[in-house]
């Protein structure tokens, strides 16, 4: 893995402009930045990143299994009594999953860690899927890379074909995101046409505008009943709006299904940890009211007072502590030594339970902060995208960077 | 009805020998879709397509006769077999109400009678539905020289609809030319199916909670 210098198409704009990537620029900051690009070889993305993170999501679906049917996990991670059956109903119905990212920390050596794993509403789609293919296709052409350049990239054809597997031939699906955000829109927009691309009927209704009706279910902004609802629009929040008692009767079929909301959540985090101890990709984590007292001086909760101890080094080296909802980098602070050595700017989710996670301090290229992104889509890592930071906490206004392989 | 865009084409390789990395398989995706051409687009899916020929009738007969004149693109067997049909399809598809008000409310006073289907079930006579106004026949694109057909069902403004209301019409008896879209089979409704128009009661149920974002118009995501 490594940090190359490259000339950028000199085109790149306009093609984004064209392509209706309007977001390739934002806040006045280069956002796609094609001036350097990720190098990796065939082995590190197929041991390293490939393999490991299709066993994770395994693992994630064996901690689900376990909390969607647990009072107490239920409670810490803070989903709301009502809407436990609901949950644990679509565990039970096995209502298959579509995507996800899996953030790693990962330098090119040594096992990837999973940092987190936005299994509900991941976005930056579009870039990982399309204009990053473009860019390798162009680039190619171009004389840039050589041919034997490659990239891992079949997230648009596994979307394709997972469509295809998981709804009835030609099916409507309905997409709701908020219109007035665009990465939000390119998200949905690329998982629609894999959608249409697998036969399937896609409409687009802007979230706010989904209405309930007299009989009960939802309808979209022309009033049409919405059979399934792919939603850009987290679980967390699905369960706490006005609507959030009407979901379970609605009849309606939610991708992401409703389970997912155990698997963003970071509170699984500590439960992967209980159930994995020492997977080479996993960092310790614990529920930070288990350990609060012990990480200044006092006592472990008893239940995790075994774990917490074999986890002291990596803890005395480093932690992160951050919010079991959260996106994006907001509310993560990062302690090394014991002493706080970086906080997000932006704290808004703090009012929340806290995770306790060693530190897998992200690797420094370049003067940027590389963290990779891991498509999931199924249960299988279909992709990549490379996202990079002036801070050692990625946040929203991270910039993606093409990667590709060579050996 | 709008033309609208077709969805783009998903793109190719530029070249040969970009496809392939000799001996071994290739980690990125042979196509991808790379077009983003705005919500307008997906919201106005797909019933604004290519133009078939159509005919509707209010009843059998009239189509038989219209048949025997021998001007159109149907037979008198496709009369009796389509609108067979008609009935069939009517009768799965058909907006379903809890009242006779309802019903007559979205079709017409007199326009609705009680869910035969419904009968025998617990509950059954409760449910009505509106009354099948005629059929529509139309050409079947594609090569396969075929017709197929949609039931008609009088709608609020005096018309008539086809059971998912995606297409109206002022009349029943005529000929034209209508979106292709106009003859895909609306959604079961005996259960409470997806897509059929329905009575929005509320909107704006979602989007309001903020435990993830720290304001509005920022991504979800992450």
């Amino acid at each position: 893995m490594k940090r190359i210098s490259l000339p950028e198409r000199p085109d790149w704009r306009a093609r984004a402009a064209e392509l209706g990537f309007t977001f390739a620029d934002m806040g006045g900051a280069p956002y796609w930045d094609e001036s350097s690009a990720y190098r990796f070889t065939l082995r590190q993305i197929e041991d390293d990143i490939e393999d490991p993170s299709t066993e994770l999501h395994a693992m994630i679906r064996e901690a689900v299994g376990r909390a969607a049917q647990s009072e107490e996990w239920l409670t810490r991670m803070a989903i709301p009594r009502p809407f436990w059956d609901f949950i644990a109903q679509s565990w039970r119905a096995g209502e298959p999953e579509l995507y996800g990212r899996m953030d790693l920390s990962y330098d090119g050596t040594g096992p990837a860690k999973l940092l987190e794993y936005n299994a509900d509403t991941p976005t930056s789609l579009y870039e990982s899927a399309s204009f990053q293919w473009l860019w390798l296709e162009e680039q190619q052409a171009a004389g840039v890379l050589g041919p034997e350049t490659d990239q891992f990239n079949a997230i648009h054809e596994a979307l394709v074909a997972r469509w295809a597997e998981i709804t009835a031939e030609g099916e409507d699906i309905h997409f709701a995101a908020f219109k007035e955000n665009p990465e939000d829109y390119a998200t949905v927009e690329a998982l629609a046409w894999a959608a249409r691309e697998a036969g399937l009927g896609a409409h687009f209704t802007d979230l706010p505008q989904i209405g309930l009706t007299d009989q009960g279910q939802l309808a979209d902004s022309e009033s049409r009943v919405i059979g399934t609802l792919f939603k850009l629009y987290p679980w967390e929040d699905m369960l706490r709006d006005e609507f959030a008692p009407q979901l379970q009767p609605s009849g309606t079929r939610f991708i992401e299904p409703p389970w997912k909301a155990l698997v963003s959540n970071k509170a699984i985090l500590p439960l992967l940890w209980e159930m994995f101890p020492g997977h080479p990709n996993l960092l310790p984590a614990f529920r930070e009211e288990d350990v609060a007292d012990a990480l200044s001086g006092g006592s472990p909760a008893p239940s995790v007072a075994r774990a917490f101890e074999a986890a002291t080094d990596a803890l005395s080296r480093g932690y992160v502590t951050k919010p079991i909802f959260s996106r994006e980098g907001a509310g993560v602070t990062i302690y090394e030594s014991g002493a706080e050595t970086e906080r997000a700017p932006d704290d808004d989710y703090t009012q929340h339970a806290m995770i306790v996670q060693a530190l897998a301090k992200l690797p420094q290229m370049g003067g940027a902060y590389p963290v990779i992104g891991a498509w999931i889509v199924g249960e299988r890592c279909a992709g990549m995208g490379v996202r990079e930071d002036e801070s050692p906490i990625t946040h929203n206004l991270s910039r993606f960077k093409p990667h590709y392989i060579e050996d | 009805m709008t033309k609208i865009a077709k969805p783009p084409q998903p793109s190719q390789p530029q070249d040969a020998a970009s496809t392939a990395t000799a001996g071994r398989p290739r980690k990125r995706a042979q196509r991808t879709a790379l077009l983003l051409a705005g919500s307008a687009v997906l919201a106005l899916a797909a019933c604004r397509e290519e133009q078939t020929e159509a005919a509707a009738f209010p009843d059998e007969a009239s189509c038989i006769a219209a048949a025997q004149a021998g001007s159109l693109f149907f037979t008198e067997a496709d009369c009796r077999a389509q609108f067979a049909a008609a009935q069939q399809e009517h009768l799965e598809t058909a907006p379903r109400y809890a009242s006779r008000e309802l019903c007559e409310q979205e079709h017409g006073a007199g326009a609705c009678g009680a869910d035969p289907a419904a009968t025998g079930q617990q509950g059954g006579g409760s449910i009505f539905m509106p009354l099948l106004m005629g059929y529509m026949i139309g050409s079947m694109l594609g090569g396969r020289g075929g017709v197929t057909q949609q039931p008609l069902v009088r709608n609020a403004s005096g018309g008539f609809s086809n059971p998912s209301g995606r297409a109206s019409f002022a009349t029943n008896a005529g000929a034209g030319r209508v979106a292709q879209g106009t003859f895909t089979r609306g959604p079961t409704t005996m259960g409470q199916p997806a897509m059929t128009q329905a009575q929005v009661a509320q909107r704006g149920g979602f989007g309001a909670s903020n435990t993830s974002r720290g304001g509005a118009g920022r991504s979800v995501g992450g």
